[in-house]
């Protein structure tokens, strides 16, 4: 099958790129631009009492459960597919070749040999996702979008084309369909090459939406089975950590990688957002095509590779959007002519400019996609559905109260911390307390 | 994507670069153009490409329901003649069915 060799030369730019875009850019409110409005209420209070006040909450809490809901369908769709194959083709959960980033393969009985193992691969593969984020950080520092745009075609590339057709030959022999290699070619073809077109260029949202989760799902399963046994457990432990602070520190990368994007005054990440890295896209963008739209007014379908995918609004929100694009855009010109007064202290501008940020939609990388179906992949092969169920349930939860700090803080935030934490507790809850006891009540037939 | 942002002509100019995509091998373009621009093509009310998108979604379509034929045919051929083909059939095959043990 396949080599060692082929499957890690592909993850250094997934592993890279994947984790990139973790942070989300809040947008909850539908009617004002959040922070404004929170600034205002004082006056409106005085204005006039209580019920506007009421209305714009209740408003935003609506919205903000519309965009739950619209993040809970990939995610939950990306985490089913994974558990599918999981369950049903063996070949994912058979061991015997391993990535080269995890040298040490756990072969040992002895329980402290496993854990220096573990904790060795977990830390060299941070290492290595952590020198790619940064290598992705200079290369779009420095503006060289065309080697990122070649690193993500690659990456693609290869996804689409050499996992997808381990993927189809691993399904096909599990359930014994014969196949021939006529078909199989032009299957290939086809899927590939319209999976590239809808990730780097132009196709129905939903096509889009589709290949991506199928791409996150395929990384996702190339992970479980390449990653030795308590491996996995420790780099789920330690990305989470380490997204944390990429986001959230003062220098971290990806928090650069925010503010540079937002002081260039480009939608987050235009390389990476229409590739397999970045987008749940049904919640993303209308900003990038409304501000397109507004620095390039007249223009027609020459902004197209950039206006894709503000699906999943509706034409009244789109319509709102272009006009806070373009107060927004003012606010950013104000910003940038601020910024050598701010200089020196340059928080106030990007606080200025996260608070534009907020109104897009909201965007979950695919990274996050690709290790919350990790962990739910990894709690089903061992094939105890009550932790598989445990840990998505969790893992929901965790995304839940994700989006609730988004709307508190309001700016870009981690999205994997929260839920992984959930899913490692629960799925270890369950698998070494809850299942026992349930299963030793159930012999006693005990029932509470 | 949202096509209903796209100006007219370059909705145009997306469906006939989908159409001549096909061409290369590649139906399921096609098929994607056929449903996509069919509510332009066919439910909206009348504007100055839409002749040319129509004729482009429909032409897909069709291309798209050829290959679908010819797909299915080959494959009910393969599949029937797989075992009878000798040496032929399993070189073609990329996948062999396991008999029940």
């Amino acid at each position: 099958m396949s080599s060692p060799r082929s499957s890690t030369s592909s993850n250094p730019p997934e592993n890279g790129a994947s984790l990139i875009p973790n942070e989300r850019v809040p947008s909850r409110s539908n009617t004002n631009p959040a922070l404004q409005e929170r600034q205002q209420i004082p006056r409106e209070l005085s204005r006039n009492p209580v019920d506007q006040d009421e209305l714009e909450d209740e408003e935003e809490l609506k919205y903000g459960a519309a965009h739950v809901i619209k993040l809970f369908v990939p995610v939950s769709l990306c985490m089913m597919v994974v558990v599918a194959t999981i369950s049903s083709v063996t070949y994912y959960t058979q061991k015997g070749i391993y990535l080269v980033y995890t040298p040490f393969h756990e072969d040992s009985p002895d329980t402290g040999t496993k854990v220096w193992n573990a904790v060795a691969n977990a830390a060299i593969l941070l290492g290595v996702i952590v020198v790619m984020t940064v290598f992705l950080i200079m290369l779009y520092k420095y503006r060289c979008y065309k080697i990122i745009h070649g690193w993500l075609i690659m990456s693609s590339l290869m996804l689409l084309f050499i996992f997808a057709y381990l993927y189809l030959g691993e399904v096909l022999r599990t359930y014994n369909i014969p196949l021939d290699y006529i078909s199989l070619l032009f299957i290939m073809w086809n899927f590939g090459v319209v999976g590239m077109i809808a990730i780097h260029w132009k196709a129905p949202l939903h096509l889009q939406q589709a290949y991506l989760i199928f791409v996150a799902a395929l990384m996702a399963l190339v992970f479980i089975k390449y990653l030795p046994e308590w491996t996995t457990w420790v780099v789920l432990g330690v990305i989470s950590i380490w997204d944390l602070v990429a986001v959230l520190s003062p220098r971290g990368p990806l928090r650069i990688l925010v503010e540079t994007a937002q002081s260039r005054n480009e939608p987050l990440f235009p390389a990476l957002i229409y590739s397999s890295t970045v987008a749940y896209m049904a919640v993303m963008a209308t900003d990038q095509s409304s501000t397109s739209n507004s620095t390039s007014n007249n223009e027609t379908a020459a902004n197209g590779p950039r206006s894709p995918t503000d699906g999943g609004f509706t034409p009244a929100w789109n319509q709102e959007a272009e006009q806070r694009t373009e107060a927004r855009r003012h606010r950013v010109q104000a910003a940038a002519a601020e910024a050598p007064r701010a200089a020196p202290q340059p928080q106030p501008v990007t606080e200025e400019i996260d608070d534009d940020e907020e109104e897009r939609g909201i965007k979950l990388g695919l990274g996050d996609f690709i290790f919350y179906s990790v962990l739910v992949g990894k709690a089903s092969s061992y094939g105890d559905w009550n932790t598989t169920i445990a840990c998505f349930v969790a893992i929901l939860i965790g995304l839940c109260l994700t989006l609730l700090l988004l709307a508190i803080f309001r700016k870009a935030l981690p999205a994997l911390p929260i839920s992984i934490t959930f899913g490692l507790v629960f799925y270890f809850a369950t698998s070494k307390l809850v299942a026992p006891f349930a299963d030793s009540l159930t012999a006693q037939q005990v029932f509470i | 994507m949202d096509i209903e942002r796209l100006k007219n002509d370059s909705k145009l100019v997306l469906c006939r670069k989908y159409y001549y995509g096909g061409f290369a091998f590649l139906p399921f373009l096609w098929t994607i153009n056929a449903f996509w621009f069919s509510r332009d093509a066919f439910y909206k009310p009348h504007f100055e490409e839409q002749h040319q998108i129509r004729q482009y979604v429909i032409r897909s379509g069709i291309g798209a329901l050829v290959w679908l034929v010819i797909f299915i045919s080959w494959t009910c051929v393969f599949q029937i003649n797989r075992a009878s083909w000798g040496e032929l059939g399993d070189q073609l095959s990329f996948v062999i069915p396991r008999g029940i043990p």
